[in-house]
């Protein structure tokens, strides 16, 4: 919003009210092509799924049989159903791990880009857009063939260069914890790249002269890093995290493949696959697709109100 | 992902709101007895098994019995194909109006009200003549929707010169399918290739020894994999993953003929058709697949006569001697889709498939047609009289309004995965029959 006042403030000068009045029209306005695309593509869905969650809402019903109203039925099933909980205690880990392997090391990578040479800074660049540029299902085909425990490169390298012959043969998505080790592996290395071009962007913001102000007072490199540059870029970081705790928690795609690869599937479930399986029970699938909005958003409510505040100032 | 699958929500519950709607115009429509109006109808076929033969004749003599109108045939991967379904069949306006659907997922969508009321036409396609767990998986509440449209039982593929080498012979009884799996077992090779999430094949052990999946009692559906019979199939499977296979444990039933071709595998079991994929390396005489000309033709023949050479089939043998294990069908049904706008047209089509010309075609290629008339069409190879033998005998999973779910939720692939990494089978299958009661009921 901030960027339509200068705009607006452009208005041929005239009475006050009229003019305030003006100006406030037009800035809704000027809201309405977007509130109508976002009404269509995510409140519309969003409402009848809000409506689907409190009916009696399968097969039966998608082929022409009234659809019975349940109350909160079908969130006390889900809510009485231990998996149910553990399936989110394990989303929620699993996103807190993502999130902040994919910030720490993608954080190390804008560092690194702003200190290294040009040639380096490009290959490394070209690299990272690389891994962001590539689709999902074929990245996801890759890694599937890395770990395969039959023809796995991975298997091989370690059985016949580092000398493992246990690792001959062995299955990496059998287990749930290995399994998250290597669907951790995958969105980490897909996410990377999002968070090192944004920090990245945030430290070309940084004042040479500030910097270089510090450096004459006396601030050592790590000192100028911790109390200047970070401070300063917190806001890139801030909403980056919320992004990324964002897209891990309801991390579909990866978990899915990997399961088709044969893993477990009971065992290995996040929320997003887990409401996939509800595929014929629609009213299931709204009422935890639901109740994963509400834990979005109190994961991540107290950040936006933080970024909100900030935008005030 | 989230805004792809709330536009694939909203999507989904557009077409259900606009099927609501055309629905209701196209039951006013009134049809005309005798010659329906000429129209486009829509095949949907899943994955390669047709042949293009068979597709070529249903559009021929469909556009030829009924003047002026067309047949489009699409084809659809059997991956996803369930939530394909359940979108599609909702829309008056994106339906097919003739549908194939794996045996397994039919109940689903027979009980859902999918698939148009066929009961008067049961006499004419065949009556007692179709495929009995076919018809009874096509069918609900005492009406029948989905006919029998062929079936792939699944037969045992063995390498002769391993067999040789081994000094064992082709096996009688189930009992000795093991001995024989454990002699050809080696560090390089499998005895019998039996990956972790094989419950295809893995369902023959259960229920040759008289246990089942599910059974039902009443209204509700009990797991039935902790009843004896079951465990005693369940161990024999435990003990072949344990000495007589080198399979992964997270691996699938799909494309068994890999390691076989590889010289990694002794035994697979598959349906019969597999034969065309067998590919073993002496025999291999490196022909481009695109090549039309004779001289490769007649080299691709060479092969395909060395390869089955080689290679032999049998029925996996029953408890004793002389009979056969009840295996598990694999297979499809056909059906009208109910909002079809074109439901005679989409009659017509179905009695072209039941014809004795299309139903021997069916048998020619290699698949088992829904009519049992006309299995003597399959021929008198070894491979057909296998695939005889096991189809007869063979069984299908429960006939259950929600089977779909099991398979959805992959219990069973996660169940024989268990048994695989060596759980207890007792423990596994108690645990496995109230996910399975959970499922269904």
């Amino acid at each position: 919003m901030a960027a339509m006042a200068p705009a607006l403030q452009q208005d041929d000068p005239e009475v006050a009210f009229p003019r305030r009045r003006r100006r406030k029209l037009g800035v809704y306005g000027l809201l309405v092509p977007a509130a109508i695309l976002m009404g269509v593509a995510l409140g519309y869905p969003l409402v009848r799924q809000f409506v689907i969650s409190f009916q009696e809402y399968g097969l039966r019903q998608q082929f022409g049989q009234p659809a019975e109203w349940v109350g909160l039925k079908n969130y006390t099933d889900l809510l009485t159903d231990p998996y149910v909980w553990t399936v989110i205690g394990r989303s929620i880990v699993f996103c807190l791990v993502n999130a902040a392997a994919t910030m720490l090391i993608g954080v190390a990578f804008a560092v690194l880009m702003s200190r290294i040479g040009r040639a380096s800074r490009i290959t490394l660049q070209v690299s990272l857009l690389l891994a962001w540029g590539t689709p999902v299902l074929a990245s996801m085909t890759v890694w599937q063939w890395l770990f395969d425990s039959q023809y796995g490169v991975i298997n091989w390298v370690l059985a016949n260069v580092f000398g493992l012959e246990d690792m001959a043969g062995h299955s990496w998505i059998i287990e749930p914890l290995s399994f998250y080790f290597v669907a951790t592996v995958i969105v980490v290395w897909m996410s990377v790249p999002f968070v090192a071009f944004s920090v990245y962007a945030g430290l070309l913001q940084v004042p040479e002269e500030t910097m270089e102000a510090a450096q004459l007072d006396g601030a050592s490199a790590r000192q100028r890093f911790w109390n200047i540059t970070m401070p300063m870029v917190r806001p890139v970081l801030s909403i980056v995290l919320l992004l990324q705790v964002i897209w891990d928690f309801k991390v579909f795609t990866q978990i899915y493949v990997l399961q088709r690869a044969g893993a477990p599937t009971r065992e290995t479930n996040l929320l997003g696959t887990l409401i996939y399986s509800y595929s014929d029970e629609f009213s299931l699938a709204g009422a935890l697709a639901t109740i994963m909005l509400v834990i979005t958003l109190a994961l991540t409510g107290f950040y936006i109100r933080q970024m909100l505040k900030e935008d005030e100032l | 992902m989230k805004i792809l699958r709330f536009a694939a929500v909203g999507v989904a519950a557009a077409l259900t709101l606009t099927a609501c709607g055309n629905g209701d115009d196209a039951a006013a429509d009134p049809t005309e007895a005798g010659t329906p109006e000429a129209a486009t109808i829509k095949l949907w076929l899943n994955g390669t098994d047709t042949p293009d033969a068979l597709r070529e004749y249903l559009t021929t003599t469909f556009e030829s019995e009924n003047p002026g109108s067309k047949l489009v045939i699409e084809e659809q991967d059997w991956n996803g194909l369930v939530p394909r379904l359940q979108t599609a069949l909702g829309s008056a306006d994106q339906t097919p109006d003739v549908v194939e659907i794996g045996n397994t997922q039919s109940p689903t969508f027979t009980y859902a009200g999918a698939f148009a009321d066929i009961t008067d036409m049961y006499d004419e396609l065949g009556g007692d003549k179709l495929l009995p767990g076919f018809v009874a998986a096509g069918s609900a509440d005492g009406s029948f929707y989905a006919a029998p449209y062929y079936s792939g039982a699944r037969a045992v593929f063995y390498n002769k010169d391993a067999f040789a080498a081994a000094g064992v012979e082709v096996p009688t009884t189930l009992a000795e399918f093991t001995e024989v799996a454990k002699k050809l077992q080696t560090d390089t090779q499998s005895g019998f290739w039996f990956p972790g999430q094989d419950w295809y094949n893995g369902a023959a052990w259960i229920y040759t020894n008289g246990g089942d999946l599910a059974v039902q009692d009443g209204d509700t559906w009990k797991g039935a994999l902790s009843s004896a019979e079951s465990i005693k199939g369940l161990e024999e499977v435990q003990d072949l993953f344990a000495t007589a296979t080198n399979a992964p444990a997270d691996s699938d039933s799909n494309e068994p003929w890999v390691p076989f071709n590889a010289g990694q595998s002794a035994m697979f079991s598959a349906p019969t058709w597999a034969r065309w994929s067998i590919d073993l390396p002496q025999c291999n005489k490196a022909v481009d697949p695109d090549d039309t000309s004779d001289e490769a033709k007649a080299l691709r023949g060479e092969q395909q006569a060395c390869n089955e050479e080689h290679t032999g089939v049998f029925p996996l043998p029953g408890l004793e001697e002389g009979s056969y294990a009840n295996g598990f069908a694999g297979g499809s049904n056909i059906a009208v889709a109910a909002k079809s706008k074109h439901p005679e047209l989409a009659k017509s089509l179905l009695r072209i498939m039941f014809t004795e010309e299309f139903q021997n075609m069916l048998g020619a290629n290699g698949l088992i047609p829904g009519n049992t008339e006309y299995a003597a069409s399959m021929g008198d190879d070894v491979y057909a009289k296998a695939a005889v033998a096991a189809a007869l005998n063979a069984k299908l999973t429960p006939a259950a309004e929600k089977w779909a779910d099991v398979e959805g939720d992959r219990i069973l692939e996660d169940f024989f995965q268990q048994l695989a990494t060596g759980a207890d089978v007792k423990e596994a299958a108690a645990e496995t029959d109230q996910l399975l009661e959970d499922a269904l009921n």
